[in-house]
């Protein structure tokens, strides 16, 4: 036993990730991996058709087919009940499809194979409907309707939808749903400005591409008790929404996350694939698995939100904003997820990124034939930042103000409240933006650049700056964003941290083990993180809103505080010594001042364990942000501590095929504190990976409501030679209510660089382009129409 | 994938043909790194027997024979770019294996599965007609094996059909070894520097002695059904100096020449415009390193 131990911590090391010689070693046990015993495998038929009515579905023949086990459709679960956001979805489609990607029909057969043949056997008349495919089309007046309401079904069958809480009754017109905020007078903000500037900008489909695709296995005991493996990001929400489409008790309903290989936000909803493998499960009595193709993943899951956003925005002379007026059309797609919802973040980067005294906002989010979109990392704030962002500069530039300059001159400092309500207890955004500018040596390059770009030269360099605002201390979306925490001590001094916080491969667990270890003082191997059994975990809202860090975080170390409390008393109490005096260290309990020894760990945990109490050290705890919902008009505080970024990127520009390349991304980010120097450099890289695809290669190709690229081959994601250097530099701001100090990043890096590369390539080219992605295509042609226009 | 009622896999070239010959519906399976995927995407279906070439010693190995090189039909990407021959007097066809797919699809795919498959997009393909390239095919209609050879221009008909008789195999492809003076260049451009397909791609070649182009071979791939000679652009060029004007008017040519489509990868103005660029772009750089 060594004799003194003095004060040692793991925060803000670099920390391999707890599950990292899994993964790497190909031993990880996903979905994918998982078989049981009687297993039945689950495959859906979709629509051939748009926007049709089904006529008729005949099943025989795949239901003769040996091996096939049920076959079911919409006539076969009179009792399902609509799921989504808006609950305008049923899961197998009754009397219409109303995109490709569609469900009709549901296998469960004793292999894929046979599933995969049965299917083929599945007859189905339609009859063709309108399609509607542009968001515009949808609001003109006498527009098909995607969902129509029933024969003779009027508003006064509200109460009848009540009372039965099943049938959904359609919508008297396409839109689903409807966003308005307003602070000041935007008015009085235009009569104020200089310069006013309004452009309307094209945002994309682009999806998640998660290594892992969707899937799920459904099982009924014989008890009626439901498990289900299931890659969900929120398994607490699922298995009430869950109880309610299935109209089970939801004390039957357990859920197990296995390994989840990638999320970015799109396991936050449930989709038809879900509750139809629980039909089968129910219909064959037997477990069903259903694990998508890559093909299914891009067909059938959700995208990014595509929008249509017009921004009208000023300034004074000097510098300062007026006002900003943003209308967006939402392309809802054909049914309603996440992506409806996005402008709830969008808002808050119109309002609140930059002072901004007057704003008003508007959004429709139109139903059309073509797929929905979901919740994906960044959530809306990938939109609103290429508009706001790409305005910055020009306004800046309409001004003869330095693009730095304008922003410090409007950026956001600590303590201040918006005029949305959002309140900046710690902001490192100055600072991001000096740090950003200076490391990348932004306004020397975008001077020179500026200075280059009219002569001749097939390279055009740029440099492009971008800043974002975003929640980083959970996100009061639901009546509660608590997590719980059990927290084990065994008699050898080894922790078991069992939360409700789900791990998508983001590096929660690691950070969790760090927080128990710096309050414990035990070394990172001697705590397990349980996290995926809803059956074991203590209640958490989910995994999303870059939450779980700050959140599953602060309530990780609110757990081990109360066991390192009872261990210091107890061990105060066993060597007659003052519990204030003494320090829990490498496995053992010493003096604080001297780091003198007082024993071990393991002993005084046996000793409890044998005392005549036989006290056990298990403690729990319950987190809940102090922040508080928005009103009805949008305004108040939702986070608890929001994060900050600023991202300048370097360009070149080939002018003879307009292909983009990224050369460097500096990054300054306002993180509170680093936690896992490690997990969060590769977090912020994989972020500005994800942003790069989305501003440069990533389009999910829709065309008349049918996806043209289901595929890695034409869904160009980024290759590993486009990866740009990368310098990052953390800004720490300690922020009060964070754990040890850390914000919340999960979302913050992919955000600014869609914008900052847009604005890169105007300062490469004199070119602006208002509509992702920037295939070299579109470049081209913008540099080519540019040349006519000046020749 | 569809069920097989037959695999066989001749060890020996003439257990091959004589197994084409008589069983007729034969599917061929080389590195399959083209056969597997369009055959689980249901583009490709496999017919009656599935025969696997792999084991044949005769369509293995790179050889010269008197001026030509012969590179066997299994030879694969890798071993193609890594091959001494090959890199001594082909180095056009290791640039082109070098923009070929990624490492794992080099180490499987196969040249004669890349020229069999007539992708209109295949690497090898432009680069091989730049070179003048034959290829050798097999067969047995009787009882004596029978050899024919045809340049490769000729060989492609559609995308994915070439001339190849159902009982025909593809041994070989033969490369004249290029006269001294001979500079050739091949561009693939793709949207991304890795994993790409094309879309388009420009090989160029000649012999050029005292600043004159002669003997010019000019090939586009990704432009038209087949890959196609840019014959408009070889004849401006041919027994021309390459100065700006003559470069000019070459790639115009090259552009004018072309018909291609528009897809999910380019447009048919973007695919012209790019033939255009990158003609020129090729051009001047061989002029300016020679």
């Amino acid at each position: 036993m060594p004799e003194a131990i003095q004060k040692d911590s793991l925060i803000g090391k670099r920390i391999t990730k707890l599950d990292a010689p899994e993964k790497a070693g190909g031993k990880t046990r996903y979905i994918h991996d998982i078989d049981l015993p009687g297993q039945l495998h689950g495959k859906i038929l979709r629509s051939t058709r748009i926007h049709a009515l089904i006529k008729r579905i005949d099943t025989a023949a795949a239901k003769a087919l040996p091996g096939v086990h049920a076959v079911i459709t919409a006539a076969d679960v009179p009792y399902q009940r609509p799921i989504g956001v808006a609950k305008d979805h049923f899961p197998l489609k009754t009397d219409r499809v109303r995109s490709l990607r569609d469900e009709i029909a549901a296998v469960a057969a004793e292999t894929e194979a046979i599933a995969e043949a049965a299917l083929k056997l599945i007859k189905v008349e339609y009859e063709d409907l309108p399609v509607l495919s542009d968001p515009n089309d949808s609001l003109k007046p006498g527009a098909p309707l995607i969902h129509p309401e029933p024969h003779g079904a009027t508003a006064k069958h509200d109460h009848l939808k009540q009372a039965q809480g099943i049938a959904y009754l359609g919508k008297p017109d396409n839109i689903a749903m409807v966003f308005d905020y307003q602070q000041g007078d935007v008015a009085q903000g235009e009569r104020e400005s200089d310069v006013v500037l309004e452009h309307t900008f094209h945002l994309h489909y682009v999806t998640h591409c998660c290594m892992g695709v969707s899937g799920i296995i459904a099982e009924f005991d014989s008890s009626g008790n439901l498990l289900m493996n299931s890659n969900t990001q929120v398994p607490f929400l699922h298995k009430r929404e869950f109880a309610e489409i299935l109209n089970m008790d939801p004390a039957r309903i357990r859920i197990i996350q296995p390994p989840i290989g990638g999320g970015f936000g799109s396991k936050l909803d449930i989709y038809p694939f879900e509750p139809i493998t629980v039909f089968l499960a129910k219909a064959t009595g037997r477990p069903v698995k259903l694990v998508f193709t890559r093909e299914e993943e891009f067909l059938a899951s959700p995208t990014r939100q595509p929008v249509i956003l017009t921004l009208r925005s000023g300034c004074r002379k000097d510098g300062t904003l007026t006002f900003r007026t943003v209308s967006t059309l939402h392309d809802n797609g054909a049914y309603t997820s996440w992506g409806a919802t996005t402008p709830f973040v969008m808002m808050q980067t119109i309002s609140s990124l930059y002072r901004v005294p007057h704003c008003l906002y508007h959004t429709k989010a139109v139903y059309t034939n073509n797929p929905y979109a979901g919740s994906f990392r960044g959530y809306g704030n990938l939109q609103a930042t290429f508009a706001v962002e790409q305005h910055m500069d020009m306004m800046a530039a309409a001004i003869g103000m330095d693009p730095l300059a304008f922003r410090l001159k409007n950026a956001q400092d600590p303590g201040e409240v918006t005029p949305q309500g959002m309140h900046f207890k710690s902001c490192g955004f100055k600072e991001c933006l000096t740090t950003a500018a200076e490391a990348s040596g932004f306004q020397a390059k975008f001077k020179a650049n500026e200075a280059d770009k009219a002569k001749p030269g097939r390279f055009k360099r740029g440099v492009g700056m971008a800043s974002m605002l975003h929640v980083g201390g959970g996100a009061k979306i639901y009546p509660s964003d608590g997590c719980g925490t059990i927290l084990k001590m065994d008699d050898f001094g080894s922790v078991t941290l069992i939360t409700g916080a789900s791990e998508i491969g983001q590096g929660s667990e690691t950070v969790l083990a760090q927080l128990v270890c710096e309050e414990l003082g035990v070394p990172l191997s001697a705590v397990r993180v349980i996290n995926n059994d809803t059956e074991i975990t203590p209640w958490d809202v989910g995994v999303h809103a870059s939450r779980t860090t700050f959140i599953a975080g602060n309530s990780a170390i609110g757990a081990a505080k109360k066991a390192r409390g009872k261990i210091l008393d107890a061990a105060a109490k066993m060597a007659g010594l003052d519990a204030a005096d003494l320090d829990l260290r490498a496995g053992h309990i010493v003096e604080a001042k001297s780091g003198t020894v007082v024993m071990t760990l393991a002993k005084l945990l046996r000793q409890l364990h044998f005392s005549d109490k036989a006290e056990l050290v298990m403690t729990s705890f319950y987190y809940e942000p102090p922040s508080k919902h928005q009103d009805k008009h949008f305004k108040g505080d939702v986070s608890a501590a929001y994060a900050w970024a600023t991202q300048v990127v370097e360009v070149e520009v080939d002018t003879d095929t307009g292909i983009v390349r990224l050369l460097k991304v500096t990054g300054a980010h306002d993180v509170g504190r680093i936690l896992n120097r490690l997990g969060l450099e590769g977090q912020i890289e994989g972020g500005i990976v994800m942003g790069q695809g989305y501003a440069l290669t990533e389009e999910l190709m829709v065309e008349n409501g049918v996806v043209r690229n289901p595929g890695f081959r034409d869904y160009k994601l980024v290759t590993a030679p486009e990866i740009p250097e990368m310098d990052v530099r953390f800004i720490e701001t300690m922020d009060g209510e964070g754990p040890q100090g850390a914000k919340g990043v999960g979302e913050a890096p992919a955000i600014c660089i869609a914008a900052a590369t847009a604005n890169a390539i105007h300062n490469a080219t004199g070119v602006r382009i208002m509509a992702l992605p920037f295939t070299p295509e579109k470049v081209y042609r913008a540099l080519h129409a540019a040349r006519k226009e000046a020749a | 994938m569809t069920a097989l009622d037959n695999y066989v896999a001749p060890t020996s070239l003439e257990q091959a043909v004589v197994q084409l010959q008589e069983l007729g519906e034969v599917t061929i399976l080389a590195g399959g790194t083209d056969l597997m995927p369009q055959s689980h995407a249901g583009r490709v279906k496999f017919k009656r027997t599935l025969m696997n070439i792999r084991r044949i010693p005769e369509l293995h190995g790179i050889v010269r024979e008197g001026d030509e090189i012969r590179i066997g039909a299994l030879t694969t990407i890798t071993e193609l770019m890594e091959h001494p021959l090959v890199r001594e007097h082909l180095p056009l066809l290791v640039e082109a294996g070098d923009h070929f797919a990624s490492a794992q699809i080099r180490n499987a795919g196969t040249v004669g599965g890349n020229i069999c498959n007539a992708s209109p997009a295949g690497d090898t393909l432009v680069p091989l007609m730049v070179l003048g390239a034959h290829v050798e095919l097999a067969s047995k209609p009787d009882d004596t094996l029978f050899r024919r050879s045809m340049p490769l221009p000729e060989f492609f008909v559609g995308p994915g059909k070439t001339r190849l008789a159902p009982a025909e195999l593809l041994t070989a492809v033969r490369v004249p070894i290029p006269p001294k003076g001979f500079v050739a260049r091949f561009h693939k451009f793709g949207t991304r520097p890795a994993l790409d397909i094309s879309a388009i791609s420009i090989g160029v070649g000649g012999v050029l002695k005292n600043g004159v182009f002669t003997d010019v071979r000019v090939a586009f791939g990704a432009v038209a059904p087949t890959p196609v000679c840019g014959c408009a652009a070889q004849e401006v060029l041919e027994g021309k100096r390459l100065d700006a004007a003559t470069i000019a008017a070459a790639a115009a040519a090259a552009r004018d020449e072309v018909h291609p489509i528009s897809d999910v990868r380019a447009s048919a103005w973007y695919r012209k415009e790019m033939i255009h660029n990158m003609t020129k772009r090729i051009l001047e750089d061989v002029s300016a390193n020679h």
